[in-house]
């Protein structure tokens, strides 16, 4: 049913359709052989199959009605030790209905949990170990706390090769009967690199407008860049920031964007090629600092909209500077 | 509720006895205009002042409809045109029409709204015009004593006008009740007018937010709606006070003379910095030191070390304020936008994340990633390619509000739904054809 987007619907079901991470898939195999599987750790960047081997391996493990044995969590939208305490607990104790005697437990972006929720998750793992196996993905494995990682076994799962792309790209382009051409895919590569998910995601886009190539997908990249980010910095240089925070607060409140991913949008723009600020090069590194700790005090807890009206506040200064030829 | 003119507007005095208040300051003003009969008098412009709603708008609109002359108005944002000067300047040294009237008054309105040094040529101008003009001018301003305003105010001849008594607002109100067919508890009116404070403008807001569409009027109903705006005043006094402070002990002693507490000021101060600071380097170093105050708040919150709560409130108060380099300079402060947008978008909102839940499940990744990754490229396609987009929407169970989240453009959610309606009723006689025959899986795209 949802199989109409493509990152869905060319998912592997299966861990032999796993066509890279050979060892992963191969350790992941014999643990189906023996019908048994120890605590799980999958690390590695995003869209390199770690959610899809996860998946795959509770397939093979359980069969046809794998969904009555495994809960899929995703800890960046539950992260805090209620959910642990009561969703994860209550599934742990119960037992298993199917002939393998333990449950899976997928816990998706786990590094996002709290160290809070980690350390009621750590208790359960030790007194459910009977009833409930887990496997924690993560694209950070140091955001874990060294106790679960110690009672994990560890996978590592790697950026997939441009070749690989291409071919999963191509074969999906000809079941889909849309035409790539050859720069359609670098572009594609220029965007997503190694991560799968994006790629496809972007190749659907692209194919929305047409043939893929160049041309669409970098216009199928822009149209989904908010248009307020670039807006936004150009008043701000304009000098004005009424304006400027206007778009913020679009961005924030309508786009429901986070300060991070704004903060983050942001240091692409200063740096991008297609984004049209052209700055100058010392205020590009001047910005990129600024950005970083802008970043930082976010993270560390500070209000996403007071930190960027600050940063908008230096950008209209800035701005001035540069309209009246000081550099410094 | 129907759209409905303010009442302000549809009850604006149109003749000179439907003016209440303020007698002895339209006298002078009257005064003033006729020895303009007798040629120009020493003073040609007059500089009529006062708190807001004190009627000075209105005065000059009713004194020039009722002695004939032809009111050419003009606000800040008008002088600083200089086309639009041009042409004032030139009707401003021709003198009155022969058709009637008898002749002209130039009516500069908020020029408070002018600061002084983005404008200062623009109240240069003000003056300059004063200078060679051959027919009477009238400037409107809340507090003539700025001292950007000495030029002008050697110029002028300075009318005040006062507050308004409770018993002046009360009639006023209790005529608008009349017309408006609202039985109103005269305790009821008191209460408005009393919190009113001599704004006349602001107590017939308040009538209409309150009794608008009711017969009855209560002291309780009353009441609640008032404590806000109070709070609000509050909040423009305190703004005020902190702006124009002149030590950081000053400012630091604001805090305690309000009823806001810390983080409803300091939303108020984030709303209006822009407004009150227009020089990049005051803003910027305003907002450096707000910066500062909220990451101690950050602190705060995540260590509940409330010991740094002081010096949270030293940046965003004295820092804030000896960020000034020019003088304080009037500025009609805003209520906390965020605050309203927050409240406003809620249902919009609670949408989005339902959408982004229904993503995040078909597609096994988080609702985050499904906000930002995901529906940014769904509306690639919902707005560049209507009929792959409708079966998206079909497969996800998305409707109308929910396409309109993604699409941002009621247009393009339109036509998707049209198309998905259409690709129902196709499987319906599908379905019924190979009931038939033997069953087929739908075939997507």
């Amino acid at each position: 049913m949802s199989e109409i987007l493509w990152a869905e619907k060319y998912r592997p079901k299966t861990l032999d359709e796993i066509i890279d991470q050979e060892d992963v898939v191969r350790r992941l195999k014999q643990f189906v052989r023996e019908r048994n599987v120890p605590h799980l750790l999958f690390a590695g960047p995003p869209g390199t199959g770690k959610t899809t081997a996860a998946l795959a391996l509770a397939r093979d493990l359980y069969g046809r009605n794998w969904r009555n044995s495994v809960l899929e969590l995703n800890a960046s939208d539950e992260r805090g030790i209620q959910t642990i305490r009561e969703r994860v607990k209550e599934y742990a104790r119960t037992v298993s209905l199917s002939e393998i005697p333990f449950k899976l437990i997928i816990l998706d972006e786990a590094d996002n949990m709290t160290s809070d929720a980690q350390q009621a998750l750590r208790r359960i793992m030790e007194l459910y170990t009977a009833t409930a196996r887990f496997c924690l993905i993560a694209n950070y494995p140091s955001k874990i706390i060294e106790p679960i990682q110690s009672r994990c076994a560890f996978f590592r799962f790697r950026p997939l090769n441009k070749e690989d792309v291409f071919s999963r790209l191509r074969y999906i382009a000809e079941k889909e009967e849309v035409k790539v051409t050859e720069d359609g895919l670098e572009a594609i590569w220029e965007v997503a690199a190694g991560d799968m998910r994006r790629a496809i995601n972007t190749l659907q886009a692209a194919a929305a407008l047409g043939t893929v190539t160049a041309e669409t997908v970098f216009k199928a990249v822009g149209m989904a860049k908010p248009k307020e980010i670039t807006e936004m910095l150009s008043l701000a240089l304009k000098g004005d920031f009424i304006g400027a925070r206007e778009r913020l607060r679009r961005l924030m409140i309508s786009y429901g964007l986070s300060g991070v991913d704004i903060v983050r949008q942001i240091h692409r723009e200063i740096f991008g090629t297609r984004s049209g600020l052209n700055l100058p090069e010392d205020i590009k590194v001047e910005l990129a600092d600024l950005v970083g700790e802008i970043d930082y005090r976010i993270v560390e807890g500070a209000d996403d909209e007071i930190q960027l009206s600050a940063f908008l506040a230096k950008l209209v200064l800035i701005g001035k500077r540069m309209r009246t030829g000081r550099t410094k | 509720m129907s759209v409905s003119i303010p009442w302000t507007e549809k009850y604006r005095p149109r003749r000179l006895i439907e003016v209440v208040g303020n007698k002895k300051a339209i006298t002078e003003l009257i005064t003033w205009l006729k020895s303009w009969e007798k040629g120009t008098p020493k003073k040609k412009a007059v500089l009529l002042y006062g708190p807001p709603g004190t009627g000075k708008t209105t005065l000059v609109h009713v004194i020039a409809s009722e002695f004939e002359y032809e009111l050419i108005e003009l606000n800040a944002s008008d002088i600083r045109r200089s086309a639009e000067l041009d042409r004032i300047i030139t009707r401003a040294i021709s003198i009155g029409s022969l058709f009637g009237r008898r002749g002209r008054i130039i009516f500069f309105d908020e020029i408070d709204g002018m600061s002084g040094t983005e404008d200062r040529g623009g109240l240069s101008k003000i003056a300059e015009i004063i200078g060679i003009s051959r027919v009477p001018i009238i400037m409107a301003a809340n507090d003539p004593w700025d001292p950007k305003f000495r030029t002008l105010r050697d110029m002028s001849l300075l009318i005040r006008l006062n507050r308004l008594n409770r018993n002046e607002i009360m009639r006023v109100l209790s005529r608008i009740c009349m017309r408006e067919g609202i039985k109103a508890d005269p305790a009821a009116l008191r209460l408005i007018a009393e919190f009113s404070e001599g704004d006349l403008r602001s107590a017939i807001n308040d009538l209409q937010a309150i009794a608008q569409g009711r017969k009855m009027l209560t002291v309780e109903d009353v009441k609640g709606v008032l404590s806000r705006r109070n709070r609000e005043h509050d909040a423009f006094t305190v703004l005020k006070l902190l702006f124009s402070a002149k030590t950081a002990e000053q400012a630091k002693a604001i805090l305690s003379q309000s009823s806001l507490d810390y983080d409803m000021l300091f939303q108020w101060i984030h709303e209006n910095l822009p407004y009150q600071y227009r020089d990049p380097e005051e803003l910027w170093q305003a907002y450096e030191a707000l910066a500062k105050a909220d990451i101690y708040f950050g602190r705060i919150k995540r260590t509940q070390n409330w010991s740094l709560l002081s010096y949270a409130i030293d940046m965003m108060t004295a820092g804030v304020a000896i960020a000034r380099k020019h003088p304080y300079h009037f500025v009609k402060y805003r209520f906390p936008q965020r605050i309203l947008l927050l409240s406003r978008t809620r249902e919009a909102r609670r949408l989005r994340e339902l959408v982004c839940e229904r993503i995040a499940k078909q597609i096994h990744v988080s609702k985050r990633y499904a906000s930002v990754e995901m529906i940014p490229l769904l509306k690639v396609i919902f707005c560049s390619n209507p009929k792959i987009g409708a079966k998206i929407a079909k497969a996800l169970e998305l409707n109308e509000d929910m396409i309109n989240i993604i699409t941002g453009d009621r247009r393009i959610t339109k036509e998707i739904l049209k198309i998905t309606s259409q690709l129902e009723r196709e499987e319906r006689r599908e379905s019924l054809k190979s009931s038939r025959r033997r069953p087929s899986s739908p075939l997507f795209m």
